[in-house]
């Protein structure tokens, strides 16, 4: 009895004079071993990501099979939603529509002026950041990360480092490209900061993500002037953010006796739960200086670069701060 | 029955991936069992010499690729869990069925804490005792793997 249950396990260990392979023990200490040095390789040197792009994009059938069900039933859903609700989205699409062109129209002579007045005074003009529309295949995989995968990739223009925004405000950057999707980091995630102004005063301040849906504005004194329910919008500072999209509202304030510092915490606006298309913007600067520097030959690289970022930094600074100093600033620096 | 093919294990673990890849929806995803890792380890306590220390190594290699975690840190962690697997592997035949059951619930709240102290090293925050419910689930996935493959403690069909 007890002999047939043994021959029902097959043995592990066998005797030493039968032996087929290296212990357990010795097994995972080179297993564990070898997985140490990847985990060091992936995160100090970026000799992998060659890798991860390669498996992602074979990856990528296996993943198509995977989303079929819950596309299928969007589809269908879709296929099956009733008739009046259909006549009524239609009838607020076309009212919201209109009421962006009615806006549109003033935006575009205020633009117009703009420009002129910039051309006035030798400034530069800004460019209008394009965007891409995508759309979120799917929430990331494991869901104590801030992810998101959206279905734009390498084959559609997309790099890393591009903001990315919804309609409701911004939704965080593009931090790994694959050759047909890309994963956005939220802006709420630990390692992503984003420079942002008070909407109501102006003040500048940096936002890191706090994780659990919050951000975090750190280092800024007790007696800051910032309300619960202020709006919190992108500086423009960066040059990956454009200026004025909205990023959060602070939604708590808490003043520790013992730190120096009060403790904001807020909550992005944007609705990545209830959204599914979202808009990925290019970023002008970077890729005009990247045309430049292609032109350009090696030894002359360096000083372009260093006056690109003049450049880039210098209008929004000024324009923020004290735009009366602008054409002084522009005129004088060709020279 | 008893017989274990490599095509089976195989065929086993790439639909255990399908389903990693699989787009949960909302919050479900917090309840979404290791699927991996329990595939894994039943064909690790049911056939070590068709699947050892190493596939388990590989396997987390593929939920680190798939997930897009820092690679090796699910690696690591199914190696060693691998390794106490095995290493109370012989011993199986004298389990009953609760005995087992609490002995995967070990090797899997193993794995976890094993992964979360990897992840607050590399500096992500504390996700509560949430991060302990895929244990519960992967355990609901372990009766599913005995219901379709056969259990490992005491086979009804005993060759003699």
């Amino acid at each position: 009895m007890l002999k047939g249950v043994h021959q029902n396990l097959e043995t592990q260990q066998t005797p030493a004079f039968f032996v087929r392979g290296a212990s357990a023990f010795s097994r995972m200490v080179f297993f564990c071993a070898l997985s140490i040095t990847i985990m060091a390789i992936d995160s100090r040197l970026n000799y992998l990501s060659q890798v991860r792009q390669a498996f992602i994009a074979a990856l990528h059938p296996l993943e198509v099979v995977a989303n079929a069900p819950g596309a299928w039933y969007r589809d269908t859903k879709k296929y099956f939603s009733a008739h009046n609700k259909l006549v009524q989205e239609n009838y607020i699409l076309k009212q919201q529509a209109f009421e962006h062109q009615v806006a549109l129209q003033r935006f575009n002579t205020i633009q117009a002026e703009n420009e002129h007045l910039r051309g006035l005074l030798n400034g530069n003009i800004p460019n209008q950041p394009k965007g891409m529309l995508g759309e979120i295949s799917h929430m990331g995989r494991d869901p104590f990360t801030h992810i998101v995968v959206v279905n734009r990739g390498n084959q559609h223009n997309i790099k890393a480092g591009l903001a990315v925004v919804d309609s409701k405000g911004v939704i965080g950057q593009v931090t790994r490209v694959y050759p047909f999707t890309s994963e956005v980091t939220l802006i709420t995630d630990k390692e992503l900061s984003i420079p942002i102004q008070i909407e109501r005063n102006q003040l500048r301040a940096i936002a890191f993500g706090g994780g659990n849906n919050t951000l975090d504005i750190p280092y800024l004194p007790t007696n800051v002037d910032i309300k619960v329910g202020d709006k919190l919008v992108t500086s423009g500072i960066d040059g990956v953010y454009p200026a004025g999209l909205a990023v959060a509202t602070v939604t708590k304030i808490e003043q520790n006796p013992e730190s120096p510092f009060a403790k904001i915490i807020s909550t992005p606006v944007a609705e990545v739960t209830n959204h599914l298309q979202l808009l990925l913007l290019d970023l002008p600067d970077a890729r005009e200086a990247e045309i430049k520097l292609t032109s350009e030959t090696p030894e002359t690289k360096d000083r372009e670069v260093k006056k690109e970022k003049l450049n880039l930094n210098k209008p929004n600074i000024k324009t923020n701060t004290k735009p009366n100093t602008m054409p002084k600033v522009n005129a004088n620096a060709p020279h | 029955m008893r017989h274990t093919s490599l095509v089976s294990v195989y065929i086993s673990l790439i639909i255990a991936l399908l389903c990693q890849l699989f787009p949960w929806v909302g919050q479900s995803v917090i309840f979404r069992p290791d699927f991996m890792l329990v595939v894994t380890l039943y064909w690790l306590l049911r056939a070590p010499h068709l699947c050892n220390v190493g596939t388990a190594c590989f396997v987390g290699l593929l939920v680190d690729l798939a997930t897009g975690s820092l690679l090796g840190q699910h690696a690591l962690s199914f190696c060693f869990t691998a390794y106490v697997a095995l290493s109370y592997q012989r011993r199986l035949v004298l389990f009953n069925k609760g005995q087992l059951l609490a002995y995967v619930l070990i090797l899997l709240l193993i794995e976890r804490v094993l992964i979360l102290l990897l992840k607050l090293f590399t500096g992500n925050e504390n996700p509560g005792l949430v991060y302990l419910l895929p244990i519960i689930s992967g355990l609901l996935l372990w009766q599913l793997m005995i219901f379709i493959f056969g259990g490992l403690t005491r086979p009804k069909t005993s060759t003699s």
